[in-house]
């Protein structure tokens, strides 16, 4: 039973780790823009399908692969932003209704230009770390943890550390007592849409060997990283990180203890007690939510 | 068009190829000749079936199967039918598995399109359509008998009894391996996954196999199959068997169960883009992994009793056009196909009554494994699967190899209660899907 319980925490970890980093993202683009990015799924995607496009085909290293899909992923933010969300900045519902239709184009493109079937990606490591014969941790498992928490803190650091990092949190509180301490909204706008698209393309990215790629991939994610958010709080940075945390654990031992439908239940269930309890999220503040 | 684009389901290699060529095509195009036909109608049958999504796996692989059997057919000079000369032709509608798409595109392949048979996947998306074939008399045809019921009068499932055939895989097990005892089994809650689970645990009841834990039933939106594997193998089963998973489940399922480090035995009712798993694991863990569905270049296909036109050739052309992408169904409506042609010319007519009417009439017909029996009435209510011998297969040194062909109406005479027994225990018996 030790065993088990203590592989299930492996597992859990793991499904925190990139849970948090795309949870993380969309909160940032929510509170910085008040932005619903609905396409947040295919951004995950995207960085997927960025390492079938450069480590399965063209066998580049796969370090170098998920560094150009944060790159790759953050710069479809930054053009969401400037073609999308910019424009309909004064429309309440077009920026959510446009990430929607931007989904749909990047589910079809993939679509026409990958096919529609699982992509295979090939091991990067098939290293395993055997604390016993029953509890295992896969490298490439270890890799995902470790650059989330790496990450995160390198993200944490930068929101409380430098002048980027305190506009942004001065966007997310009161855009327009930001503007006029001479902030530039666009300029935060576009910082916040790279990192938060990055932050999806690198969970896609590092994920990718261990999962199945398709075109259709986003729609779990997005659907368990606004579980998350809403019941960290929307607009919660810590409160994404926590929740996913919680989200993570009480999916993962539900599905190993009962299974994977009741795991599901348990977790909307567990995002409309937070509603009723607290419907400003665990972390939340009614201004915001 | 771009939609008809989309349907297709371009592959990458086929995208980029198509792009650089097409000027050149442009510039050449109008002098090359164009191709003769000496079919002087056309006959068109209609494929439904998901070609994006999670399940196109069974779907899309058969429509370019079948693109290769209208080709060679056609490039014959047609159909003789009636006295007259068809070409065949297909029109695919992307159901996404979806019931709701399913029904919109029976209705339009049927009014727009004037198809005289329509080929689906069935399962969920039969519900879809189940009325407009009430409504239409349209024939069609699936690959799940579990869609099967006394009221289905105009659907068939000439090509595979799934989930029954799977009984085969377990009966050879059992034979070859009796010190295996005990197994676990887990499927996506759906109508793909659930039949078969039943199906399954009739037939390790009847060859003696305890089951260590209730079948696990996962959400089909799982994607990390971690903690799925963690349950399946805590109590150190012999066997684990993966049921009818989609391929996007059973190949996380596999690279888990390697890296949770599994060394016992793996049976699945398939194992589409094998050689991926091998890759993600290894060939030594993936020797002796029994499933249901043979690579057409086996050599035991070659024999007198086969009724699928040059296996052989059929799986070479397919590789060529669609490398890497053979999978379960690739071959199975090509196979519908050549009942429905023998059909359509014994009764010397295309229309879909006509045909139904010589497809069933003496009760047996050419399986692609061998001649078997139009069978079901006592599990499905109505004798409209065609049933008989199925492969048993089972990868040897990277390699799916047939091992044996089993009777499956043998399996039924045998243990057919057990397996209404546990059709009935998960709601999947005609009289009880709703």
């Amino acid at each position: 039973m030790i065993e088990l319980l203590a592989q299930t925490g492996l597992n859990a970890l793991y499904a925190a780790a990139y849970m948090s980093l795309v949870a993380v993202g969309l909160v940032l683009i929510f509170g910085v823009m008040g932005v619903i990015n609905f396409a947040h799924g295919e951004l995950f995607m995207m960085g997927a399908y960025t390492v079938v496009a450069l480590y399965t085909d063209f066998q580049m290293p796969y370090v170098l692969v998920v560094g150009l899909a944060v790159m790759f992923v953050g710069a479809l933010g930054i053009f969401m932003e400037w073609s999308m969300f910019r424009p309909l900045r004064d429309n309440p519902l077009g920026g959510l209704v446009a990430s929607i239709g931007f989904l749909m184009i990047l589910q079809a493109a993939v679509s026409m230009g990958f096919g529609v079937r699982m992509e295979h990606v090939p091991p990067v490591t098939q290293e395993v770390i055997e604390f016993s014969d029953r509890v295992r941790l896969p490298v490439q498992r270890l890799v995902v943890i470790l650059a989330a928490v790496v990450l995160l803190a390198a993200l944490w650091a930068f929101l409380k550390k430098t002048r980027f990092g305190w506009a942004l949190r001065a966007s997310a509180q009161d855009r327009e007592a930001a503007a006029l301490q001479g902030i530039s909204i666009r300029q935060t706008a576009q910082i916040a849409m790279f990192i938060g698209a990055g932050l999806a393309g690198v969970a896609g990215a590092l994920t990718a060997p261990l999962i199945s790629v398709n075109p259709h991939m986003g729609h779990s994610v997005i659907i368990a990283a606004f579980i998350v958010i809403i019941v960290g709080g929307i607009g919660s940075l810590e409160g994404a990180v926590i929740a996913a945390v919680i989200y993570a654990f009480v999916h993962t031992f539900v599905t190993t203890f009962y299974d994977g439908v009741v795991a599901d239940i348990v977790g909307l269930s567990l995002m409309l007690l937070v509603l009723v309890v607290k419907p400003t999220g665990l972390f939340g503040t009614a201004d915001r939510a | 068009m771009i939609a008809k684009f989309f349907q297709k389901g371009v592959s990458r290699r086929k995208f980029l190829g198509t792009t650089a060529s097409a000027a050149g095509l442009g510039l050449v195009g109008s002098t090359l000749p164009k191709r003769a036909f000496a079919a002087d109608k056309t006959v068109k049958v209609g494929f439904l079936a998901p070609l994006t999504g999670p399940v196109a796996a069974w779907g899309k692989p058969g429509l370019d199967g079948c693109e290769i059997w209208a080709e060679w057919v056609n490039d014959a000079g047609g159909l003789e039918i009636g006295g007259e000369t068809y070409a065949v032709e297909f029109v695919g509608y992307d159901n996404e598995y979806d019931p709701a798409k399913a029904r919109a595109g029976a209705t339009k392949l049927i009014r727009e399109d004037g198809v005289k048979f329509i080929m689906m996947l069935g399962g969920d998306t039969w519900a879809g359509v189940e009325r407009v074939a009430d409504q239409t008399g349209m024939l069609f045809s699936t690959l799940l008998p579990s869609d099967l019921g006394p009221e289905t009068t105009t659907l068939i499932a000439p090509a595979e009894v799934h989930p029954v055939y799977n009984v085969t895989g377990v009966e050879w097990m059992a034979e070859q391996h009796p010190d295996l005892k005990t197994a676990v089994i887990c499927a996506q809650d759906d109508a793909l996954g659930l039949p078969s689970v039943a199906t399954y645990l009739a037939a390790f009841e009847a060859a003696g196999i305890e089951m260590q834990q209730e079948p696990l039933l996962f959400d089909p939106a799982t994607t990390d199959f971690a903690p799925v594997v963690t349950k399946l193998i805590s109590d150190n089963p012999d066997i684990v068997c993966l049921d009818t998973c989609y391929a996007d489940y059973v190949h996380p399922i596999v690279e888990q169960l390697f890296q949770q480090g599994y060394e016992g035995q793996i049976i699945s009712c398939t194992a589409d883009f094998y050689d991926q798993m091998v890759e993600k694991t290894s060939k030594e863990f993936m020797e002796g992994f029994i499933f249901q569905f043979p690579d057409f270049d086996d050599p035991e296909l070659n024999k007198d009793f086969i009724n699928f036109k040059d296996p052989n050739k059929f799986f070479e052309v397919y590789n060529e056009r669609h490398p890497g992408e053979w999978g379960a169904v690739s071959w199975e409506y090509a196979s519908i196909m050549d009942l429905w042609a023998a059909a359509a010319q014994k009764a010397g007519s295309v229309e879909p009554d006509a045909v139904l009417e010589a497809m069933t009439a003496d009760g047996s017909g050419k399986h692609a494994f061998g001649d078997a029996d139009w069978w079901g009435e006592d599990l499905f209510g109505i004798d409209h699967a065609l049933v008989g011998n199925w492969p048993v297969v089972r990868i040897e040194d990277g390699k799916a190899r047939i091992m044996a062909y089993k009777s499956i109406p043998e399996w039924y005479d045998k243990h057919g209660e057990l397996l209404k027994k546990h059709m009935a225990d998960f709601g999947q018996m005609w009289n009880q899907r709703g």
